[in-house]
């Protein structure tokens, strides 16, 4: 079935670099780009350089946009470091309405802005609603999420997602 | 009752501090410590992740994107 890359979103560094943990970078190949503020762009190099680096997915590099006095309101109130900050400012001025992120913090403000969150957990599982990863697949990256990654969720949540996920695809016999 | 910690600070963000405690916007490094601390805590309440990471999966599940 052909596809069409249509959507663009904007990234915060936990995304990238808890994916490129689990090797499963390659659940953000159907974005047609993912704009990363400089900030994030730097962050990533510094904890993880070769996520920035996978040939399947498209980031850009955005250079420093300068924030809004929105944006510079509700990155104090919820003290934001400066990529989450640039990750909203680029949704603005985009106006982009996904942004991914791991962050609460990040997430109540750009809640406040009115842009849309995900995060990991998300990612990953819409990979099998996308049918770029299989179920059992995504279970097992699921599963795989505290000894592989430093995405920090509390196990037994973590226990109740995956229990859901195969609630939800998987028979008997994956 | 408080408790005694020990944590590696960047050398940038305690010579911010200082500067801050020096110049009379705060009263203390302790206090600026104090409050990092609450406003994180205040900003990434468990709740509120969980929330997200539920939001998360039925839109891993159930999203129309």
């Amino acid at each position: 079935m052909a596809t069409t890359k249509v959507a663009l979103v904007v990234a915060d560094a936990g995304p990238l670099i808890h994916l490129d943990e689990l090797a499963a970078l390659d659940v953000l190949s159907d974005y047609a780009a993912i704009l990363v503020p400089e900030a994030v762009w730097q962050e990533v190099e510094r904890h993880r350089p070769n996520a920035l680096l996978h040939p399947a997915v498209n980031l850009v590099r955005q250079s420093i946009v300068s924030a809004s006095p929105q944006v510079n309101a509700v990155a104090t109130l919820y003290t934001l470091h400066s990529g989450e900050r640039e990750a909203l400012a680029l949704c603005l001025q985009h106006d982009i309405a996904l942004m991914l992120t791991d962050d609460t913090a990040a997430r109540l403000a750009a809640k406040n802005l009115n842009i849309t969150t995900h995060g990991t957990l998300g990612l990953l599982i819409r990979a099998v609603r996308k049918q770029t990863r299989s179920p059992a697949e995504v279970v097992a990256l699921l599963a795989a999420i505290p000894q592989q990654s430093t995405l920090h969720i509390r196990p037994s949540l973590l226990e109740d997602v995956i229990t859901q996920v195969k609630a939800e695809w998987m028979t008997g016999d994956e | 009752m408080t408790q005694t910690v020990q944590a590696e600070i960047p050398d940038q963000l305690f010579n911010q501090a200082q500067t801050l405690v020096h110049q009379g916007w705060a009263g203390s490094f302790q206090e600026i410590v104090n409050d990092a601390l609450r406003r994180y805590l205040e900003s990434h309440q468990e709740a509120l992740t969980e929330a997200f990471i539920k939001d998360d999966v039925q839109w891993g599940l159930h999203g129309d994107d």
